[in-house]
């Protein structure tokens, strides 16, 4: 029940951040000094991850295709799965810890230590003045990020692919076989969801914190655990639509197809 | 002109805050709330600049009714009546990634401000009037370029006292001012708010416990117990009344008070 409870705040917060957005202009600046840091913060986490992530999968699609002496579709398996799944999952989950638990932190603090309540009281939007930018700029660092540690998964798995004995030109061909368009529009799609879902949950824990020192904590506990919960179900979600949508293209690219050959 | 409450209730949860308080603090008046903690005397504060929303009553700043600006059409008002008042908070409440400069000059630079003097201030104005508060909170221009922590506690008190200064409110509120500070900063900053009181000649709302301050530099007192007015009256009138939780809140504050201290009037 708390979870669907807490859904509903962050939805409600989502729409007033929005349209708070809408509202005003102006905030360039304190996006890019945002993205700045939130950039730097985690660059080094994600490219370290991103490595591990490309090397377990190919270590393990490796020794299920060797039973089957089916090798030869290694590079597209792992290439695929990485981009559309498994890569913005686990990058997702370090991004949550590391910027979703700072931001958190930061803002819960400014709370209970009633800097929100000053900022307020100067006349000034809280929402306008500390979520828009943090908001923004963890959803466009995030997709960077993300795009930054996909890339550098798939180079550990070809370096791995390499030590392993895979011949590297075959693992580079099998690669347009079953990554295309789609596969990077999938990996896209799920990126910029799981980036709104970190933005989201971590501003709003931060922004409604009460209660002291032992509130600070128990926000950023429960962002972590909240961003990552939802990142599984809309990992699952996301997964059957995009399925859905993708059988749904496809059938009407082919009925085009035949219809002007 | 003045700050209006009636009949104002507020509950968290199935926690009564206020139990419709109702109370009025004129133009150019220090008023002190005074009370045990958890009595609602902070809540009864952010009601006045719209940082909380009552059940039902209403709150009157000025000619603004605070509490008919928070539906959507009428909340690009609420702007309006916070640059009226400025509040002081219980913690310095500076914001943490700006320099005690960039805090103090907030105020000046958003839109609100603006609108209200209809042009943007220059970086030398604000400058000129970032000094002018400092100098009015007896602080020097060397403490501006530091980050906030690296101020002691009482500096930080002050710097939030001049931010607040910095938009020139017509209302000031304070949030227990002095809480965390030691006898002497204590002493010094509830004489800088008298000060500051009468030479801006600005009305004055003080949450406090600290009955021999109140004694010595309010216009009038208001006694809140359990969310309700248990009393308001002038400092003379606290001191004489016959009930029993004021007496006891009063004596209780006198035992702590050197022996020679005696209620301002009958010094002389």
């Amino acid at each position: 029940m708390n979870l669907f409870h807490e859904l509903g705040g962050a939805c409600i917060f989502f729409s007033q951040v929005m349209k708070t957005y809408r509202k005003y202009s102006g905030y360039q600046e304190a996006i890019i000094a945002q993205i700045a840091e939130v950039s730097t913060r985690t660059l080094s986490t994600v490219i370290f991850a991103g490595l591990f992530v490309g090397a377990i999968l190919v270590l393990q699609f490796d020794t299920m295709l060797r039973r089957f002496d089916a090798q030869s579709l290694l590079g597209g398996l792992n290439t695929s799965s990485t981009i559309r799944e498994v890569g913005p999952l686990i990058i997702s989950f370090l991004l949550a810890g590391k910027i979703g638990a700072y931001t958190t932190a930061e803002l819960a603090n400014m709370r209970v230590t009633e800097q929100i309540d000053a900022i307020e009281s100067l006349g000034t939007d809280p929402i306008q003045y500390l979520i828009v930018p943090r908001f923004i700029a963890i959803i466009l660092s995030s997709v960077v990020l993300l795009a930054i540690g996909l890339s550098v998964s798939v180079i550990g798995a070809i370096f791995i692919a390499q030590f392993s004995g895979m011949n590297f030109y075959q693992y580079i061909a099998s690669i347009p076989r079953f990554v295309g368009g789609w596969t990077l529009f999938e990996g896209l799609v799920r990126s910029l969801i799981f980036s709104a879902i970190v933005a989201t949950i971590s501003t709003f824990k931060g922004f409604t914190a009460s209660g002291g020192a032992r509130g600070v904590g128990k926000a950023v506990t429960e962002s972590a655990i909240y961003i990552n919960v939802y990142i599984v179900i809309a990992n699952f979600i996301s997964s059957f639509i995009l399925e859905w949508i993708h059988d749904l293209f496809f059938f009407f690219l082919h009925f085009a197809e035949r219809i002007f050959p | 002109m003045s700050i209006r409450f009636e009949n104002i209730f507020k509950a968290f949860g199935p926690k009564k805050i206020l139990d419709g308080v109702s109370f009025e603090v004129k133009r150019g008046q220090i008023m002190f709330i005074l009370g045990k903690s958890g009595m609602g005397k902070s809540v009864t504060l952010k009601h006045i600049i719209g940082v909380l929303e009552p059940d039902a009553g209403k709150v009157f700043v000025d000619q603004f009714e605070v509490t008919s600006l928070f539906t959507e059409e009428n909340r690009q008002e609420l702007p309006k009546v916070r640059q009226l008042c400025g509040m002081v908070f219980q913690h310095p409440a500076l914001l943490d990634s700006l320099t005690n400069f960039e805090n103090i000059a907030f105020g000046l630079r958003t839109p609100q401000y603006r609108e209200k003097i209809g042009r943007a201030l220059s970086e030398d104005e604000i400058k000129a009037i970032v000094h002018e508060k400092l100098a009015l909170v007896h602080l020097t221009p060397e403490i501006l370029e530091l980050a906030p922590f690296e101020v002691s506690y009482g500096v930080q008190k002050r710097i939030s006292m001049a931010r607040t200064l910095a938009p020139g409110p017509q209302y000031l509120l304070f949030d227990e001012p002095t809480t965390g500070l030691d006898p002497l900063s204590t002493s010094s900053i509830n004489q800088l708010i008298y000060e500051l009181s009468r030479s801006l000649n600005v009305t004055s709302i003080i949450v406090s416990h600290d009955m021999a301050c109140a004694l010595s530099i309010a216009d009038s007192i208001l006694f809140l117990d359990q969310g309700k007015v248990l009393l308001v009256g002038t400092p003379r009138e606290i001191v004489q009344s016959k009930i029993p939780l004021v007496t006891e809140f009063f004596e209780e504050t006198l035992s702590l008070l050197p022996p020679d201290w005696c209620v301002p009037w009958e010094e002389t």
